[in-house]
């Protein structure tokens, strides 16, 4: 066991979790591995998925629909080897300081299950089992030419074709496939077994907080596919004169985008369906949705306002290089940690912004409109930006971003509302007031 | 009416006190002001209600001793914990307020009732939803946590549909218990002092009590609506089914909640880490000093010999051996912490380091003295004395941010099934007693644990109780206040209609020569309370 000691033999509690994933195919398996990844990453707990396709695929590039039949040995062979390299790797990941693994297969007998189960105890790692059971076959359906077409197995194939040799191979995993305790001998596992998109939920002896924790997250979700969009509030007043936080009035400018505002998200949308709006408790972003159409629901809340500044609220860069130097030496070298002076940093942004994704991840068609700090950790969130990148990220004003999350990652829109405003961006180092973002990384 | 109403209330239900002392678990008060019982609300809304869910009521559903009660409370404290606005209202209690003793007809919970029985259980089901209705409606409720067995489905349907005409969501909670083992032990642990089983053998009691359930509560129908929100609770938590139709973050976050929680009783003690070498410094995570080390032992030599004689007493209350739950201990991962864990370590005790417990961080007024922060931070001086709970000097953390950042040893604290003895720095063990005991977030900054004290908190299915239990033999230099505590002003209080706080009063060493100090223990008020819950049945 890697176990992190200080000189004086002090030892930091480990608890490791191999999170194992049961199911058929198209049933969002990898969607809800990734999701909980990104989740945990998020928080800082060190996360990684473990694809046996992946590992399958370098021996099978496109196999057909019967290299899944069971009674394929050579297909069978091949795809135990994958799931054996994959555990592997895995175990040699949790040695040099992994937490949460996630082991992304369909394990969808017992005896596979039995297999996988003993080679990771042994290890000393507790094994949670996730199941993602569906039988609405419409929905089904939908993942595949969603998600499962543009899967490697099947680039540069009729979409049609694939779809129907997918459903084939669906099939032939369906013959042998045994749901968690169907046949209640496995009573003693620990799982979490997701029925119908969430409608019911099973949840059998968990052993831990940490996997409490993760149970939590993942009933949170939902594998309906979905946007969000988010976008800051127009230029204020205070972005006009460079000054960070406070409580201003939308610019002239930031009036002219909040007019803007409902066309740019109609042609986002793509049709009327109304949105849920969420924006902060700051005149800056009410002012911005004020406009929207009296049929989306609007919502304020407070964990969506500004990063607080303390002491440098309503300050310039100038200002605060000037009033606080050693403070402001001490924000660039760790923006994340970073705490302002009877403020917060990015990450006690993060933390109160938890409840935020919980609901954002349970939640459909939902607008938000924040700011700058607040979007670049929920951005950070989806896009998998690094604690190091996340605090850097340009995020313009007068811009809505569309991200939908589909199996493979995050994919993202922006519509640009071509209303001129000033660049609250800053480098490294700079005291400037309005900087043009470096050209690489912006979004 | 008003007056009798009140001396009604009074009489049969001594648990809606206006105020209590913080060695009383404050779970069952009515505060008078609001907002002060929110120690890790993340944001504030114009409504009070939070995570933007409406008004819900939690409705229970299952069997006498299936720990529904304890499950109740659980749930009370973390929704408070985490600031929304929750009560619990207990069926049983209208049904003493109205019949006398709460001694229903024989036929009341049968499906056959005659019509004054129904008439009876019409009456108390009204007066007890009038009172959800009121609360939620007029006092801005949130969450309303509704205590009783609701046996059949039917029952619960028509209640969902009511609730959900008063635009109140429901979620409803089954405990289910068909483990025999589990039942026998909860009708031990809860029903074992009633009168009724005096001298009995505890495992024939708990027999005849369970037998007395099934003839009183003839028809009893487990949730299987497919139209319902609800958890079934299996086993006391080994597993659970969820229903979901509507269900928002908040249920999510008491799902989250109930996985971590266990209907086991176990013990928490709190004690101070001893002194260190360098104690005015946060940056250094200094070593025990000598006397830190004597202190080590010595409180290791109480707790040991405290528990030892809980455990003789029980055996001759109870008439049987019991023995010894185990005892696991958590610190801190400062120095300080650890070494205090030492003694106990060596004697063969499980001790496990949280970083989360770590002690406030105290920022720019680390090494500073009150007069130095008076004289260098005089407006800080002037917000932390109006709000010392929610207040942060310039780089420190804030009690509400403490608190924040202790909600995962929270639940794990709930998942703990072994006693625990926590040694910490003395604002986490503010911060964490407030949690079990309930206290007001003005009351956090100023609760004190001198360090020849162990403070031992023993749950109860309907409140805790808190004791405390004396270390003899210190340096008395060692003792009061915390020399490693941020010096900051906490403002005393001028209400002087509190009373002193037993034992935490800063009973000041001067006053009271340690020496002579007996062992004491706190008068339990809180057994008067609910003797008359011991021998409630549902």
């Amino acid at each position: 066991m890697a176990l992190k000691i200080n000189g004086l033999g002090i030892m930091p509690e480990d608890t490791r979790i191999c999170v194992v994933m049961v199911g058929l195919p198209a049933r969002g398996k990898s969607y809800i591995a990734q999701r909980a990844q990104r989740y945990l990453k998020w928080l800082s707990v060190p996360a990684a998925t473990f694809n046996v396709g992946n590992y399958r695929r370098t021996n099978a590039p496109h196999p057909p629909a019967n290299f899944f039949d069971t009674n394929n040995a050579e297909g069978e062979r091949q795809r135990r080897a994958a799931a054996d390299a994959a555990i592997t790797d895995m175990l040699k990941w949790f040695k040099s300081g992994g937490v949460v693994g996630i082991l992304d297969a369909t394990n969808s007998t017992k005896e596979r299950r039995k297999w996988v189960l003993e080679r990771i105890t042994s290890e000393g790692i507790e094994v949670i089992f996730v199941e993602s059971r569906c039988d609405d076959e419409e929905l089904v359906m939908a993942n595949i030419r969603d998600v499962k077409t543009s899967s490697p197995d099947y680039v540069g194939q009729d979409p049609e074709q694939a779809t129907l040799d997918f459903r084939e191979r669906i099939r032939n995993y369906e013959k042998v496939y045994k749901s968690i305790n169907e046949d209640k001998d496995e009573d003693h596992l620990t799982y979490l077994k997701i029925m119908n998109v969430g409608k019911q939920v099973f949840i059998n002896r968990i052993q831990d907080y940490l996997q409490s924790r993760v149970v939590y997250f993942l009933m949170n979700l939902h594998i309906r596919p979905r946007s969000v969009w988010l976008s800051r509030h127009g230029e204020s007043m205070f972005n006009l004169d460079g000054r960070i936080g406070g409580d201003a009035k939308l610019s002239h400018r930031g009036e002219e985008y909040a007019r803007k505002l409902p066309e740019l998200v109609r042609e986002s949308v793509g049709s009327d369906r109304p949105l849920t709006v969420w924006t902060s408790t700051l005149k800056r972003t009410i002012a911005t949705a004020r406009h929207l159409p009296k049929h989306y629901n609007q919502l304020q809340w407070k964990a969506l306002d500004e990063l607080d500044a303390g002491v440098c609220d309503g300050l310039t860069y100038q200002e605060i290089a000037d009033q606080y130097p050693e403070d402001f030496a001490a924000r660039d070298e760790d923006k994340y940690n970073y705490r302002y002076r009877g403020g917060e940093s990015y990450r006690d942004v993060v933390i109160r912004l938890e409840p935020i994704i919980m609901e954002l991840e349970r939640s459909e068609d939902i607008l938000i409109i924040s700011h700058q700090a607040v979007i670049r950790c929920i951005y950070a969130y989806f896009m998998q930006k690094t604690q190091e990148d996340s605090p850097w990220v340009p995020v313009p004003l007068h811009t809505l971003m569309k991200l939908t999350p589909r199996a493979y990652g995050t994919e993202l829109q922006t519509y640009k509302a071509n209303i001129k405003a000033v660049s609250t961006w800053r480098g490294k180092g700079s005291t400037a007031k309005h900087e043009d973002p470096s050209p690489e990384g912006g979004i | 009416m008003d007056t009798l109403l009140t001396a009604e209330i009074a009489v049969n239900a001594p648990r809606y006190r206006r105020k209590s002392s913080t060695f009383i678990d404050g779970i069952h008060d009515v505060p008078e002001e609001q907002g002060n019982l929110a120690p890790a609300q993340l944001y504030s809304t114009m409504s009070g209600r939070l995570f933007h869910s409406g008004r819900i009521a939690i409705v229970m559903v299952g069997l006498p001793a299936r720990g529904k009660t304890h499950i109740c409370v659980s749930m009370a404290r973390y929704l408070s914990w985490l600031g929304v606005k929750t009560r619990i209202f207990h069926l049983g209690d209208y049904r003493r307020a109205t019949v006398e003793g709460g001694h229903v007809p024989q036929d009341y919970f049968f499906p056959n009732a005659s019509p004054s029985s129904v008439m009876l259980r019409q009456k108390i089901l009204k007066k007890c939803r009038d009172d959800v209705y009121a609360w939620l409606n007029h006092e801005n409720g949130q969450v309303a946590i509704y205590d009783a067995v609701n046996p059949t489905a039917n029952g619960r349907l028509v209640l969902a549909k009511e609730f959900a005409k008063h635009d109140v969501q429901t979620l409803f909670i089954e405990s289910y218990v068909d483990d025999q083992e589990i039942l026998k032990e909860n009708a031990r642990n809860v029903k074992i002092s009633s009168p009724d089983f005096y001298g009995m053998d505890p495992d024939e009691a708990a027999k005849h009590y369970l037998k007395r359930i099934e003839t009183k509560i003839p028809v009893f129908e487990t949730m299987n609506e497919a139209e319902l929100n609800y958890v079934k609770m299996i086993n006391a938590g080994r597993a659970f089914y969820y229903n979901n139709v509507s269900f928002n973050y908040l249920s999510h976050r008491i799902v989250f909640y109930l996985t971590n929680l266990h209907i086991k009783s176990r013990t928490t003690f709190f004690v101070r880490a001893g002194p260190a070498t360098d104690e005015d410094s946060y940056k250094a995570d200094a070593p025990l000093s000598e006397e830190g080390k004597v202190y080590a032992e010595k409180m290791t030599e109480t707790l040991l010999r405290h528990r030892e004689q809980e455990r003789q007493t029980a055996n001759e209350q109870g008439g049987t051996d019991i023995p010894l739950r185990p005892l696991t201990v958590w610190t801190s991962t400062r120095l300080r912490t650890v070494q205090t864990s030492e003694p106990l370590k060596e004697a063969g005790y499980r001790v496990r380091q949280r970083s989360q417990m770590s002690q406030i961080n105290p920022g720019v007024c680390e090494k500073l003295s009150e007069r130095a922060i008076r004289s260098m931070y005089p407006e800080e001086v002037e917000k932390h004395e109006l709000d010392p709970y929610h207040h942060r000097y310039p780089r420190a953390e804030s009690y509400h941010d403490l608190a924040v950042r202790l909600e995962p040893i929270i639940l794990e604290l709930e998942r703990e099934q072994n006693d625990l003895l926590i040694i910490a720095h003395e604002s986490v063990l503010r911060v964490l007693y407030s949690y079990l005991m309930h206290c007001s977030t003005m009351d956090i900054p100023k609760l004190k644990f001198p360090r020849d004290e162990i403070i031992e908190i023993i749950p109860a299915a309907y409140q805790n109780e808190a004791k405390r239990v004396h270390i003899p033999g210190l340096d008395p230099r060692t003792i009061p206040g915390s020399p490693e505590d941020i010096r900051i002003y906490v403002p005393h209080d001028n209400n002087a209609n509190i009373p002193p706080i037993p034992g935490m009063s800063s009973p000041e060493p001067a006053e009271v020569p340690i020496a002579s100090r007996p062992p004491e223990k706190i008068p339990n008020m809180a057994k008067d309370m609910v003797s008359d819950k011991v021998a409630d049945e549902d």
